[in-house]
């Protein structure tokens, strides 16, 4: 990696945000990750103080974003990500308990690049996150035009 | 209107009727009796003139007797004398016509006696003159003459005649006033009964016009309800629709947010019995540390004793009860949830030979029936127009819980059958298995509700779903089944189930 990754990670439970975290770490990525609980703070900091997502011009983001957020729902932000010309390039990863097969299907139209159910069962969930992990340490994400 | 004042309007006018049928009666009756009565007070009063007739024609021939006798007595002409004959050959018809005429009035028939004794007496004058003329004696026949005038008898005679007269002059002035009064009384009584039965009419006609008028706006009720009906009918499944699709979504909602918190239980109780792991592991090298014992072997697990190893058990037993409940109200939600899924697929009706769908279905169900060591027969079914998947869920579900409930030791036997009535197919499935106590045949179609003895997996959904389904294809499913006697489910649908048939059911 030419350029170190910023993990953007939205979701309002922090439960499920500790146990993502944890496990992103046990599969051996360090990087940094940036946790939002609620939709307009993660906005608020995508877009950045003009509201045009050019603070992050040149960095590499990757974005964990869940659904159900108690402000807005998730597809706004993967919409509005996918819209935006400097954020458009970020990987986002949804991660969701919503297993319902017209999401998933909205969610990729919309441009999201993968899509992980939280299954309840935690051996499910801990190599689902550790695969991705894997997934992070491979990737090449481009910085932000 | 209500029922009360219309049976008593229906009341009244039979009444009405009744009462108008009633005075026709009366009054005809009366008129004819007293038409009658009339009658015969008429023939009464020409029964008296004819009477007074009688009487003046006697005293006329009486008299024409008499001058033509004493035109005889001057004349001696022949002529008179067979005038005089005619006249007393006359006179006695007419007092026997004039007796049979006053025979109903014993006065009269005094008087009348009295006057044919006198007539006699002068007849028989009228006789003796006769001769005398006869013998030539003049003289003697006018002196009888002479005699006959002074003497009482014409003089009795005219009395008489007169008070008969009189008489039926009375009678006649009587029986006049009868006639006039009861052909008055006829008079009265007609018209009376015919004022009452054009008032009797009126109210009538006032009565039809007004329940007319009542059953012209309750017509107009009428419409207008059936026009609203259907109005009504539509607001009412639609509020149903959005009821029910709110009850899905709200299903929906709770069943998944209900998920979330339950990753958080599952992963954080996974990450503890990592923690267990390493904690116990941490006592256990203690503990052997205190106690001075040798180092274990290099990478083998260092053992627990006692006290320990207990609370090592006891903490793994209450993990594990955690982790199990848990996967139980997982498996719970993705029940619901796949309901509600299913809740919401659209069905769409298609052409089903359902025979070969059961064929079918019974084919992938072969290697669980073999190792039941049941039969199924599938008897020929009739073509159905439905949705096929949930055709598909409900007979399979039915036959799997047919498979799943046998009883021990007995081969089963599975039996699939229909027919058809008044649109709608009907289906059996029968089985030979342990069969359900009546008093659970509702609760078995309750989510996650089961019944009988708890040996085989499952959830408690199969029933509920098919129930489900089958009220979505509009038909309804019942169960016949008693302990031990094995159970045959029934299952009616609609042979043309279509979209519409759909809305109004969901």
């Amino acid at each position: 990696m030419t350029m170190p990754v910023t993990i953007i990670m939205i979701e309002d439970d922090e439960g499920h945000a500790r146990l993502i975290e944890r496990n992103i770490r046990r599969s051996g990525v360090n990087n940094e990750i940036k946790p939002f609980t609620n939709g307009t703070d993660a906005v608020k900091y995508l877009l950045g103080a003009d509201g045009s997502g050019l603070d992050h011009k040149g960095h590499a983001l990757l974005i964990l974003l869940d659904l159900n957020l108690p402000d807005m729902t998730g597809i706004d932000i993967l919409k509005m990500v996918k819209q935006n010309s400097y954020l458009k390039s970020a990987p986002v990863v949804i991660l969701t308990t919503t297993d319902d097969s017209q999401e998933i299907k909205r969610c990729y139209e919309l441009g999201c690049n993968v899509y992980i159910t939280k299954p309840v069962n935690y051996e499910s969930f801990a190599n689902a996150i550790r695969q991705l992990g894997l997934f992070f340490s491979v990737i090449q994400v481009p910085p932000a035009a | 209107m209500a029922p009360e004042v219309r049976r008593r309007r229906t009341l009244g006018q039979v009444l009405l009727l009744s009462a108008g049928f009633l005075v026709l009666v009366v009054v005809s009756t009366a008129s004819v009796l007293l038409v009658n009565k009339a009658r015969s007070d008429s023939a009464w009063v020409v029964h008296t003139v004819e009477a007074e007739n009688q009487i003046n024609a006697v005293l006329l021939e009486v008299r024409r007797a008499e001058s033509a006798a004493r035109a005889y007595l001057l004349t001696q002409e022949q002529e008179f004398l067979n005038d005089h004959e005619l006249a007393v050959a006359a006179i006695r018809p007419v007092l026997d016509k004039l007796n049979t005429l006053v025979a109903d009035n014993p006065t009269q028939i005094g008087n009348l006696a009295q006057l044919r004794s006198v007539i006699e007496t002068r007849l028989s004058q009228f006789d003796r003159e006769k001769l005398l003329v006869a013998r030539g004696d003049l003289a003697a026949a006018i002196a009888l003459v002479r005699d006959a005038g002074s003497t009482t008898s014409s003089k009795t005679m005219r009395e008489t005649a007169e008070a008969m007269r009189l008489e039926e002059e009375r009678l006649l002035a009587l029986r006049t006033a009868n006639a006039d009064a009861s052909q008055q009384l006829a008079a009265i009584v007609t018209i009376t009964g015919s004022a009452l039965v054009v008032v009797l009419a009126i109210i009538s006609v006032l009565l039809v016009r007004r329940s007319t008028r009542a059953r012209d706006d309750a017509e107009a009720q009428l419409r207008e309800s059936n026009l609203n009906l259907e109005t009504t009918v539509d607001e009412r499944t639609a509020d149903l629709r959005e009821a029910n699709e709110e009850i899905q979504r709200f299903a929906y909602i709770v069943s998944h947010d209900l998920r979330s918190p339950l990753v958080n239980i599952m992963g954080f109780t996974s990450e503890l019995e990592e923690l267990r792991n390493d904690i116990f592991r941490r006592i256990a090298s203690l503990a052997r540390a205190v106690s001075a014992a040798p180092p274990p072997a290099e990478g083998a697990e260092p053992e627990l004793e006692g006290a320990d190893k207990q609370l090592s058990e006891d903490f793994s037993e209450a993990l594990g009860f955690i982790k199990s409940s848990i996967a139980k109200m997982d498996r719970l939600i993705s029940a619901i949830l796949n309901l509600t899924r299913e809740g919401r697929r659209e069905f769409v009706p298609v052409r089903i030979d359902t025979r070969e769908l059961i064929e079918q279905i019974v084919s992938t169900l072969a290697h669980q029936a073999d190792e039941a060591h049941t039969t199924i027969r599938v008897e020929p079914l009739p073509a159905i127009v439905s949705d096929r998947l949930a055709l598909e869920q409900i007979f399979s579900n039915l036959i799997d819980n047919a498979i799943k409930y046998m009883k021990p030791g007995v081969p089963g036997d599975i039996r699939i059958r229909a027919r058809t009535k008044l649109g709608f197919a009907i289906f059996e499935v029968a089985d030979n298995g342990r069969g359900i106590d009546p008093r659970d045949h509702q609760r078995i179609f309750d989510l996650f509700r089961r019944a009988g003895t708890q040996d085989r997996p499952g959830q408690g959904i199969g029933l509920a779903h098919v129930r489900a389904l089958v009220r979505r294809l509009g038909g309804t499913m019942s169960v016949a089944s008693e302990l031990d006697q094995g159970s045959t489910f029934t299952i009616t649908l609609p042979i043309n189930w279509n979209v519409s048939n759909r809305n109004s059911d969901r």
